[in-house]
């Protein structure tokens, strides 16, 4: 048992040190000793760390140690359960909202992007953890958004809000114009087309000079702005306030990822949510039981759509510059990582990995060209260590589970 | 209440910290490419600037500061990722900011930055929107996209005495508007016409289609208005196809590696860049210490490295001179010798320089034509 | 130029930039066809491979053997490469891959979105931000036919990509390994039953893809003269769709798929606004997606389930 482990744990070593072999350092004509010996180090001292664990693990060290702490565990778990989920949220609200009073200018802005992300990241789970339809060019409606934000404000001088439902409007459109050649596919061919569809979303932006100005982008739409009475001595006037503060755009931007995570909340437990979950389970007997598949879907793509839509205005009107590189195929793909890493069909699970996504590259901002790799390095362990996300649905949970127990009978 | 007091008690704190940090060293933020397509230029502008530091602190120093601290953001050539490193440098309390480079990163960063009143100098994005926006805090160093479109308008319509010109571009911010600016500028005249307006994706290797189709329509001119890892292959497949047309291209083009990869293929294709600067004491002293500091040749330096050491070095005479809170106007009211020649910046924040027309000769960049008095070097 | 040599050499920078495709598409549809993965680390192996054969190529040439014997120097070049990639295929299998055979369908393709930003960046950090210029070992010489013009290379990278073309056809229908990958593609559990290493026949189809998708990027490097570490994500797109074109899990599918977006492209740029010419791309693939979903050549849709 110990040594096929062993064996096991060697074989993988061994092709991970192939892995990380481009990275020794063998420029085209040169041999970069210094950084090949740190490269090397550094890897077999993360081994031999791992073959430590191991060690413990099977000598029995480990299990004493977590029969000891189990006790404690629990007792932690109970307490942390014992106080009911609407304080938790209440703590976090109050959290975000003290944040750009207690931060500087630019965490204020990594903020934003995170509240951004928070949105995309639950529109793109009502597609792909609720509906079950994979989504890799989810981003092409974050585009419709921002570009039809910023051509209502700049041609015809539409404030923000009432750009907002238009928005919804385009992106509800956009999602069925994608989603209904879709509909008949499954699986891969679902993430090729809309991969594809993504493509020529920003291509389109970029190549149509005459509407969207091409790759020199559309500049200098207004901020979102409050109007509000004011009483003088003249009698009642209008007054506009743009929001053009940091602080003003994050607040805004809380308030539409409050809003989101309402709404999904709220669709995910109506019936619809559950028709969507059946759809995404069985799609035949979903269809026999009277659930009308062809319409939800559609629904679940339009209604994607349309949140990355809203805050795709908002992120046009928070840079007052939109440019079809904004929407390239890399962003899709953060989007769908934040889904997965958190879980997929997880709201919380979301909300924590849009965070850790779009505030870790910030943080390892010093590190430059290692926050990238350690990132895709990060994904793929991810995915191979923990599959089921940071924070799972309970429903999705107990699906890998008991695949799992499946296939150990199996085998 | 009191977790009120805490939180004005960790402000407080946290303020002190950051204003005895801050007492007496210098930042200077820089904003390029450090990841992506277009980082080898980005590297250039950092190295400029490190050199420029260098050299500063080596003849003397800042009064009033102990230390001149670069602070280095990657921009990727991304509007989005550009102003949150903007924000990230203001928050830092740079007194100035160099970059970015590409034209679509500096156009946004730069919002934020003329908001918190910090001066801004680019030692590479040379669309001219950028300073059409009346920012008071903004300087560019190279010389515009109108400049140089004038210059290859005037080049290929006197020097080469073209008729028919074939033009190419990647549709990207400064290739469109470069290639916008030389359709406008033949107007004037009327010499010059368009027989072919093609189109590649950055990124793309194979241009044998399009060229096939502008070697059936042969013009005397194929234009490429396309960034140097595009631009060295394609002279490459344009010497595969036995193509005649003369071969004219951009400052995107100017720099070592365009020779390098495309090689023999490059041999007299024509460039548009900033007109040749007589060497000046401060050239050869940047050019020396430069190859010394990075290890390369003295021929083998970016030419966006220059921009970058007279951006930096205009920021500290600046500071030396009038202090930080008048970085602006001192440096709109100072006028100065640079690595790029006489230094003098009008209302808009642009400088009077002109470009020349290079070609490249055995495997280097040689001056060429000189399109403002209509002559050749 | 007349209209006639304008075609056949509209037709020459087809099939050359067609083959390539195929050669990328194969490594696609192969690993798709055995695991149902979409392996987006595959334009990682094509870069890798230009990269191993570049270095091959310099060492070479530096000590003067690529002038002295350049048909073994070639196959240096083109043997090291695809050997060092089909290694890096395996391993890539085996550390992110493998675990996963069991997870979500998700799982498995964000592991290997994971395995391609990191392997393009560790090419990054490793090789350099800019691109590195292959010397022009093939000269500019080549033969005519009218006005079109062929050069050496072309040609000699045209044979070779057929060359591996038809030897991977012969691989997979006559010999027992191919037949054990046809077999395992088809019913894994059954194919465990009949007595066929399954884990071995993946290993192996990740050596065959990837060695595959190296010999692309080596002649691209060679050709065209220039590689960058990001270079793989345009070719693996456009070689994605040609998988898809023509059915991804079958072979002759891919080599058809890879063919007809090099003729698409080519005739696009050739007689349309060259800007929309990747629009086109999408747009062929989405069609005959929606008009036959299981592409070209494949087989009719099986049921899979995200």
């Amino acid at each position: 048992m110990v040594q096929s482990d062993l064996k096991k744990f060697f074989t993988y070593s061994f092709f991970l040190g192939i892995l990380i072999l481009p990275l020794v350092g063998f420029a085209t004509t040169t041999f970069d000793a210094p950084r090949a010996f740190t490269v090397w180090g550094v890897f077999v001292a993360i081994l031999a760390f791992g073959l430590i664990i191991k060690v413990i693990r099977h000598s029995g060290g480990y299990k004493n140690l977590s029969d000891s702490l189990a006790p404690i565990h629990k007792q932690i778990k109970d307490k942390l359960t014992a106080v009911p989920a609407k304080y938790y949220i209440l703590a976090l609200l109050a959290f975000a909202v003290i944040y750009p009073m207690a931060t500087n200018r630019y965490l204020v802005d990594v903020g934003i992007t995170c509240l951004i992300y928070i949105v995309l990241g639950l529109g793109l789970n009502i597609v792909v953890g609720l509906a079950g339809l994979l989504d890799l060019g989810y981003i092409a409606f974050y585009a419709v958004g921002a570009y039809s934000y910023s051509l209502l404000n700049l041609n015809f001088g539409i404030p923000f809000w009432f750009c907002i439902p238009i928005g919804i409007a385009f992106g509800c459109i956009a999602g069925c114009i994608i989603g209904y050649p879709t509909l008949k596919m499954r699986g891969d061919y679902l993430a090729i087309v809309t991969m594809g569809f993504g493509e020529i979303i920003r291509l389109m932006l970029n190549n149509w000079d005459k509407l969207t100005a091409g790759p020199n982008g559309l500049y200098g739409m207004a901020k979102p702005a409050l109007v509000y009475p004011s009483i003088t001595d003249g009698g009642l006037t209008w007054v506009t306030f743009h929001l053009k503060s940091l602080e003003a755009l994050y607040f805004l931007a809380l308030a539409i990822a409050v809003l989101t995570v309402v709404g999904v909340r709220r669709l995910d437990r109506s019936r619809i949510g559950r028709a969507w979950v059946a759809i995404r389970e069985d799609e035949v007997a979903a269809e026999l039981s009277g659930v009308p598949t062809m319409w939800l879907k559609l629904l679940a793509y339009a209604l994607g759509a349309s949140f990355a839509s809203v805050v795709g205005g908002f992120f046009a009107a928070k840079l007052s510059y939109t440019n079809p590189n904004f929407f390239i195929f890399m962003e899709s793909c953060i989007v769908l990582c934040i889904v997965v890493l958190g879980g997929v069909g997880s709201t919380p699970g979301v909300i924590v990995a849009a965070v850790i996504l779009s505030a870790v590259p910030e943080i390892f901002r010093e590190l430059q060209n290692y926050r990238m790799l350690a990132f895709g390095a990060a994904m793929a362990a991810m995915m191979v260590l923990r599959p089921e996300g940071l924070i799972p649905a309970t429903r999705r949970k107990r699906e890998l589970h008991a695949a799992e127990q499946h296939q150990h009978e199996e085998s | 209440m009191k977790k009120l007091g805490i939180f004005v008690l960790c402000i407080a704190v946290i303020a002190c910290f950051s204003g005895m940090a801050t007492a007496k060293t210098l930042k200077i933020g820089t904003m390029s490419p450090l990841t992506g397509p277009y980082a080898q230029d980005g590297t250039y502008i950092l190295q400029g600037v490190k050199t420029a530091v260098k050299v500063f602190e080596a003849s003397g120093g800042l009064p009033g500061f102990d230390k001149i601290e670069i602070l280095p953001e990657d921009s990727a050539c991304d509007g989005g990722k550009a102003t949150m490193a903007a924000n990230k440098l203001i928050n830092s309390n740079v007194s100035a900011i160099i970059g970015c480079y590409c034209s679509s990163a500096t156009l946004p960063s730069s919002i934020p930055v003329n908001e918190a009143g910090i001066v801004m100098l680019t030692p590479a994005s040379t669309n001219e929107k950028i300073t059409e926006r009346g920012f008071k805090n903004f300087f560019r160093l190279p010389p515009r996209d109108d400049v140089q479109g004038w210059s290859a308008v005037k080049f290929m319509e006197n020097a080469l005495k073209a008729k028919t010109v074939a033009l190419i571009d990647d549709r990207q911010t400064y290739t469109v508007g470069l290639v916008d600016n030389i359709k406008k500028f033949a107007k004037e005249t009327g010499q010059l016409e368009f027989v072919a307006h093609e189109h590649i994706t950055p990124g793309d290797k194979d241009f044998t289609a399009i060229l096939t189709s502008l070697k059936r329509l042969n013009p005397d001119i194929i234009y490429m208005a396309i960034y140097q890892p595009e631009g060295s292959l394609m002279s490459r497949q344009v010497k595969q196809l036995e193509i005649t047309a003369t071969l004219v291209t951009e400052d995107a083009c100017f720099q070592p590696k365009f020779i390098e990869v495309g090689g023999e293929a490059t041999e007299g294709i024509y460039l548009t860049f900033a007109a040749p600067v007589a060497d000046n004491p401060v050239r050869s002293s940047f050019v020396k210490s430069y190859s010394k500091d990075w290890s390369v040749g003295e021929n083998e330096i970016g030419s966006f490295s220059f921009f970058a050491y007279d951006a930096t070095m205009i920021v500290l005479n600046g500071i030396k001179n009038g202090g930080v809170k008048n970085l602006a106007e001192t440096i709109r009211s100072t006028k100065s010798l640079g690595a790029t020649g006489e230094i003098e910046f009008n209302e808009k924040g642009d400088r009077a320089l002109a470009h020349a027309v290079w070609i490249v000769k055995d495997g280097a960049f040689v001056p060429y034509y000189n399109p403002v008095t209509d002559k050749m070097y | 130029m007349d209209t006639t040599s304008f075609l056949i050499q509209q037709l020459i920078n087809a099939i050359f930039l067609g083959s390539i495709f195929s050669l990328i598409a194969l490594g696609y549809t192969m690993v798709y066809g055995i695991i149902q993965l979409i392996n987006f680390a595959h334009g990682e192996m094509f870069t890798a491979g230009s990269f191993a054969g570049l270095i091959v190529l310099m060492g070479l040439q530096k000590v003067g053997f690529v002038d002295s014997h350049f048909i073994l120097s070639m196959v240096l070049v083109f043997g090291l490469g695809m050997a060092y990639v089909a290694v890096l295929g395996v391993s890539i299998e085996q550390v992110a891959y493998k675990p996963l055979r069991n997870a979500s369908r998700l799982a498995a393709i964000l592991s290997a979105l994971g395995m391609s930003i990191f392997l393009s960046n560790g090419m990054m950090l490793s090789q350099g931000v800019s691109d590195r210029g292959f010397p022009p070992v093939f000269g500019w010489d080549g033969f005519r036919i009218m006005d079109a013009k062929i050069s050496y290379g072309q040609v000699f990278i045209i044979i070779l990509a057929f060359a591996l073309m038809y030897s991977l056809w012969i691989f997979v229908t006559s010999t027992k390994l191919g037949k054990a990958m046809r077999a395992t593609a088809q019913n894994k559990p059954m194919a465990r039953m009949l007595g066929i290493n399954v884990d071995k026949t993946i290993r192996v189809t990740f050596m065959i893809g990837p060695g595959l998708g190296a010999a692309a990027g080596i002649m691209v490097g060679l050709y065209y003269g220039s590689v960058r570490f990001d270079m793989g994500f345009i070719y693996m797109i456009k070689a994605f769709a040609a998988a898809i074109l023509g059915g991804i899990g079958s072979i002759p599918g891919a080599m058809l798929g890879g063919m007809i977006i090099g003729f698409v492209e080519v005739a696009w740029s050739a007689f349309l606004p060259s800007e929309w010419k990747d629009v086109t791309t999408f747009v062929v693939m989405i069609l005959v997606l929606y008009l036959k979903p299981s592409g070209l050549l494949g087989q009719s849709a099986t049921e899979d389930k995200v």
